[in-house]
């Protein structure tokens, strides 16, 4: 706890350096493309188009309790933070290897590396946020006072990631087999995440299993909130709370431990 | 220790283990067998030495013998396996320049990058640009992504930033090979005035020439020990006898 402390102390020290690096990772990545920014915003909404195309054209997935809702904006509601989480994970898992010239040459906080791949993705993740609410403008999806709960739901998601990001960043610099099992784990975590179904979909007896998986929960809670006007289960993201600050804690202390040989094994 | 150490290295042995096995099948049946999986490598054994705060040290000794292991350990990047290293002040590397250089941005969202990599706050870049793109000598180019510099261009910048951080310890390592003549009588000038300040320098060069021009005291790292510590002159020269024997 203490060294959690001091490592907040010292990123807020390094701000400025956090601040470039969220700026080098956001301004560096569509250089010398046409369409540059625009591709944030095109890339979701193209496989939102023809993911809802598959999964209610063809599939037909009933969108259950909120069954007066178009299944893209269904899906958009519970995807657009699943693509956060998941492009924060590849990119973080990444972070510390891509910066290996930095890493062996100069001494700054580490977590900042980590840190700075995440929010640059919640900057993606707000600009493609303006689609989904264009979306419920369209559709007409009436919103009540309960949409502020996405704040809290939000702060736990983050949470969540961040813990995963530091354990994944620090062990990927070890062992580079951790990127390709991301990458498997991702697809798998996808499918059983309530995403492209409703929760309720999931039978009885494996819901308890369905409360460990914060992801789960999370999206659900949007969903909740966003669509149904409702209140989040409040037990279920207590749940989640609890899961993810455990995460996060476990996360932050595997990376401190192993943050004194970096420049040994990177 | 005395009062003005800024540097202390203390029985500082630092080690290395390589992976024995290189794939999975070999690695398994060693893991069982109780077999070592790793090699050691030491690339510093029990080095001691202080420096005072002001000193121009420079570092001698044959490729590998260990005299970058004692920088990263200085800049705090790396932890010494037994021993303790100490060091007091804001540390400035000016190794291998253009760590954090990204290709993709101009030269000026560059400075601002490296500079807060550097330690840097926004305002002293701001009231610090336009000097440093002197010092560069690229003002033509500074709106350019660097990936268009040619290499000189590249080291040009990168040594511009990294001279207009206000360090209390500066490290040099064999950075002084880049440029023209005429940048890198730039460069030494630059040094001395950082000297004149009352900077503490480490300086690693192969070119003892330069070190017995630049430095008052010389470390001699062989082998991952530390075979002299003194003038600059009597160590070169001891340095050249070793060399010689071969």
């Amino acid at each position: 706890m203490i060294s959690l402390w001091r490592e907040v102390r010292d990123i807020i020290k390094w701000r400025e350096l956090l601040g470039q690096m969220v700026g080098r990772e956001v301004k560096a990545r569509y250089k010398q493309s046409i369409l540059g920014y625009f591709w944030i915003i095109l890339n979701p909404l193209a496989q939102m188009l023809v993911m809802s195309f598959a999964f209610s054209v063809i599939m037909r997935i009933p969108t259950n309790a909120t069954d007066n809702i178009p299944y893209s904006v269904f899906l958009f509601v519970a995807f657009l933070p699943w693509t956060l989480f998941a492009n924060s994970l590849s990119s973080a898992c990444a972070s510390l290897v891509s910066s290996a010239s930095l890493v062996t040459k100069i001494y700054f906080p580490r977590t900042i590396l980590v840190l700075a791949t995440v929010l640059a993705k919640v900057i993606d993740f707000t600009l493609a946020l303006s689609v989904l609410v264009v979306y419920l403008i369209i559709y007409q999806i009436p919103i009540g006072w309960q949409v502020l709960w996405v704040i809290p739901i939000f702060f736990i998601q983050q949470l969540f990631t961040m813990g995963i990001a530091l354990f994944l960043a620090a062990a990927n610099l070890l062992y580079r087999d951790i990127q390709y099992l991301l990458n498997l784990l991702l697809i798998l975590w996808l499918y059983l995440t309530p995403i492209i179904y409703p929760a309720d979909l999931v039978p009885e007896r494996y819901r308890w299993l369905y409360q460990l998986n914060p992801m789960a929960v999370i999206v659900n809670a949007y969903r909740q909130v966003v669509l149904a006007n409702d209140w989040p289960n409040l037990l279920g993201l207590g749940m989640a709370l609890l899961v993810s600050v455990l995460v996060f804690l476990a996360g932050f202390t595997y990376f401190k431990s192993r943050e004194k040989i970096f420049a040994d094994n990177i | 220790m005395r009062q003005d150490t800024v540097i202390n290295f203390e029985q500082v042995t630092k080690k290395f283990a390589f992976q024995s096995q290189k794939t999975f099948k070999e690695f398994l049946p060693a893991l069982i067998k109780g077999e070592q999986t790793s090699t050691g490598f030491t690339a510093l054994d029990e080095i001691s030495f202080q420096i005072q705060a002001g000193e121009c040290v420079g570092i001698i000794g044959p490729n590998g013998s260990g005299k970058s292991t004692i920088l990263k350990l200085i800049a705090g990047v790396m932890s010494p396996t037994t021993g303790q290293v100490t060091v007091k002040g804001q540390v400035s590397p000016l190794i291998e320049l253009g760590a954090g250089m990204h290709p993709e941005l101009t030269g000026r969202e560059n400075i601002y990058l490296n500079g807060a990599i550097l330690g840097l706050r926004k305002k002293q870049i701001n009231a610090q640009l336009q000097s440093i793109i002197d010092f560069s000598e690229i003002e033509e180019f500074i709106d350019q992504p660097v990936k268009h510099y040619s290499s000189g261009m590249y080291m040009r910048l990168a040594f511009a930033i990294a001279v207009h951080v206000d360090p209390e310890i500066l490290i040099v390592d064999e950075i002084l090979a880049v440029g023209d003549e005429a940048f890198q009588a730039k460069c030494f000038r630059r040094m001395e005035e950082f000297k004149k300040q009352g900077v503490t320098i480490i300086f690693v060069s192969h070119s003892l020439g330069q070190v017995q021009k630049f430095c008052d005291r010389v470390l001699y790292i062989n082998k991952s020990r530390l075979i002299a510590d003194g003038g600059a002159e009597e160590v070169c020269e001891k340095h050249d006898e070793d060399n010689s024997k071969k």
